[in-house]
């Protein structure tokens, strides 16, 4: 039973990293703008599905040029969703912005289901091998692979915020927009350079899902939508290693809950586990203790 | 300006009035509208019934249409309304449907929309004290198990899946006597795969002498299978049964691969003996048995697929079944003496439920289809097994 459990919490944490990934991509916009970007899940999946497609189009095979593809198109899609959901919207109906990204993922979502009549399209894999055996435990090596390369980008993502200009600027605007303006950073354009980067993470995000499953669905973009709020709730609003580990965390979590509870069970204790941390730490996992109402 | 001036082309226009009557009444339109899944996760299964729908009615038209009651000819136009797989949608685009004038329904997809919406229809044809939809309905995809007897008015051509297995079952006892043991997997959120699992396929294997060694559950939209199939490996089962459609039922079977979990045979839902499961896990796929309803087995088969497929729709078990109810509707509705007329709605309506209420058996795609008492269908089937990215005829039973 033991060795049930482990590998229950191996799988799932593994699995967890690209809970992360979608994780990182809400709570950054959140942290820079104060909004949530509800389409994000669905700009990610359909940025997937455009990495196939194009490289597809051009007679390509390559699987890496397809998941290259797929974060390229995520980041166009991403500043399109900028555009059309946010830039535009007065600040004064917040609201509105985010009724504008659940339009936007029902219209990415159906774009897709149109484009591909809602049948599932194999996706390349990252490896198509057996399992490695560690003893009584099995690691799936694609997951190993998504697992280091949501490290890589999370690395990559923490360099470009703490070590670039841009990094500063997507900063200062998210501590103090106003002040950071005043310095003469240009609010629309870092906040432009936002989307489009958590684009290009999410369309990793998305063709790492893929390559994992084997197959693309449009019936993955609500529960990813779904997991990476929890998880951005759960890692704190705003805060990148907060969604990493919550990500990691939700992941193992629900994977563990249902070997113990089963399938039609798991996703209750998830919303459970939001609850609790919604009651008991509001702020997240790296939050200071905070007062309640 | 002279009265002559005013009067000719007044004239004129009256005779063409009169003349565009006269094709009218010649050339009369025979409304059936089709509704089902267009949009969401299932759009596949609408697409391909309105191009069977379609396909069908063309072929018919092209033939000299319809002879109707008053001497007449008709032409079949069809109609297709999305209801995305709601059931609240489904019955709302019932309401419409009954408020046109359409002849008769085709539809709908989904068997969690089917349900309600045969439940919304008067249950018993005749009675003054139901207000219920009186609208004939003719359900091509929608498969669970038994729907038709909650209305009338409802009738169905999907297969019997309990009569369908239950061959497949006894088939594989024979052929195979040494499998004893079956593991089931099941896509637990889904109406019809659920239903196949718990209803039906678990109780034919029961009553063909297997034991049943265990379960697991997942749901429709699930990536992660590890837990599943370590549960099947456990009990390494000699039948490995997957109630599910494509996607999961794909995932799993990478799983399985993955975990090396090799039964000795893999049977699979009905639904997933498609195109789509070919496209997500041709290589993992091989060898699974399913039994269906369709397969491009007979030269009529073969033609209606050809026609579909040039009203870019693809022809199987489901979309096969709107085919066949576009001729039996046209048979039907010669037989019934149908007007189609703006007032004979309601009548028209009332003698092609009558028709199909006393229909017994009629020519299908691929053989006899036989009508039971309770408005449902006893279809001929095969068995089809995956093999070379193909579902290749494997057992043809009652053909």
């Amino acid at each position: 039973m033991m060795i049930d459990f482990l590998q229950s919490l191996v799988d799932g944490v593994l699995v967890g990293t690209t809970y992360s990934l979608i994780g990182i991509g809400f709570t950054l916009i959140f942290g820079v703008m104060h909004k949530i970007n509800l389409s994000y899940a669905s700009a990610s999946v359909g940025g997937a599905y455009c990495g196939l497609l194009l490289v597809g189009a051009a007679g390509g095979k390559s699987a890496l040029l397809v998941f290259l593809m797929a974060a390229a198109a995520a980041g166009v899609i991403g500043y399109v969703v900028y555009l059309t959901c946010f830039r535009f919207i007065p600040a004064s109906h917040p609201l509105g912005t985010l009724m504008s990204t659940v339009g936007m993922l029902l219209l990415i979502d159906e774009i897709v289901v149109h484009a591909t009549f809602g049948v599932p399209v194999a996706y390349p894999p990252l490896y198509e091998g057996p399992s490695i055996e560690l003893g009584e435990l099995y690691i799936r090596p694609d997951y190993l692979m998504v697992f280091a390369v949501g490290i890589a980008a999370m690395t990559v993502l923490t360099l470009l915020l703490y070590r670039s200009r841009l990094g500063l600027a997507t900063r200062a605007v998210s501590q103090q927009p106003v002040a950071a303006q005043l310095c003469g950073i240009a609010l629309y354009r870092v906040n432009a350079a936002t989307f489009v980067v958590t684009g290009v993470l999410g369309g990793i995000a998305g063709a790492m899902i893929g390559a994992s499953v084997g197959m693309l669905s449009p019936l993955l973009v609500l529960p990813l939508t779904v997991k990476g709020l929890i998880v951005t709730v759960i890692g704190g609003l705003g805060s990148i290693p907060g969604a990493i580990v919550a990500g990691l965390m939700v992941g193992g979590f629900e994977n563990v809950l249902q070997y113990y509870r089963g399938v039609t069970e798991r996703d209750l204790y998830v919303m459970l586990l939001l609850f609790v941390f919604l009651v008991f730490r509001p702020g997240g996992l790296f939050a200071a203790k905070s007062e309640r109402n | 300006m002279t009265t002559r001036h005013i009067v000719t082309p007044a004239m004129l226009a009256l005779a063409l009035i009169g003349l565009g009557g006269t094709a009218q009444a010649q050339e009369r339109e025979v409304k059936i509208t089709g509704f089902g899944a267009k949009s969401g996760v299932v759009r596949s299964f609408g697409v391909n019934s309105e191009a069977a729908m379609l396909a069908a009615a063309d072929q018919i038209n092209k033939a000299g249409g319809i002879k109707l009651g008053d001497g007449a000819r008709g032409k079949i136009k069809v109609e297709f309304f999305d209801d995305r797989c709601v059931a609240e949608e489904g019955i709302s685009v019932l309401r419409r449907i009954a408020s046109s004038e359409a002849v008769v329904a085709v539809g709908p997809t989904c068997s969690n929309v089917a349900e309600p919406l045969f439940g919304v229809l008067q249950k018993k044809f005749g009675d003054a004290s139901d207000t219920g939809v009186q609208m004939p309905i003719y359900t091509d995809v929608a498969v669970k198990g038994g729907l038709a007897k909650i209305s009338e008015w409802a009738f169905r051509n999907v297969p019997s899946e309990a009569v369908m297995y239950d061959e497949l079952f006894k088939y594989i006892k024979q052929r195979r006597p040494e499998l004893k043991t079956v593991f089931g997997g099941v896509e637990e959120d889904f109406a019809h795969s659920r239903a196949t699992w718990h209803a039906v396929m678990k109780e034919k294997f029961t009553e063909a002498g297997y034991q049943i060694g265990g379960e697991a559950k997942w749901l429709l939209a699930d990536t992660n299978f590890a837990n599943q199939v370590r549960d099947m490996k456990r009990i390494n089962a000699d039948i490995v049964a997957i109630s599910a459609h494509p996607f999961s039922s794909c995932g799993v079977l990478k799983e399985m691969e993955r975990q090396n979990v090799k039964p000795k045979l893999i049977i699979g839902l009905t639904s997933s003996s498609s195109l789509e499961t070919m496209q997500g896990c041709a290589k993992q796929v091989e060898g699974t048995i399913i039994p269906t309803s369709f397969a491009p087995v007979t030269p009529l088969a073969t033609a209606a697929a050809d026609a579909t497929a040039k009203f870019n729709g693809s022809l199987d078990l489901h979309s096969g079944a709107a085919w066949e109810i576009m001729i039996v509707l046209k048979d039907l509705m010669e037989k019934q003496g149908v007007i189609a007329k703006a007032d004979t709605v309601k009548a028209d309506r009332e003698k092609i439920r009558a028709g199909l209420a006393g229909l017994k058996e009629h020519e299908g795609l691929i053989g006899k289809v036989r009508r039971t008492e309770d408005r449902e269908a006893i279809k001929p089937f095969v068995f089809v097994v995956a093999k070379s990215g193909k579902w290749e005829v494997l057992h043809a039973p009652s053909m």
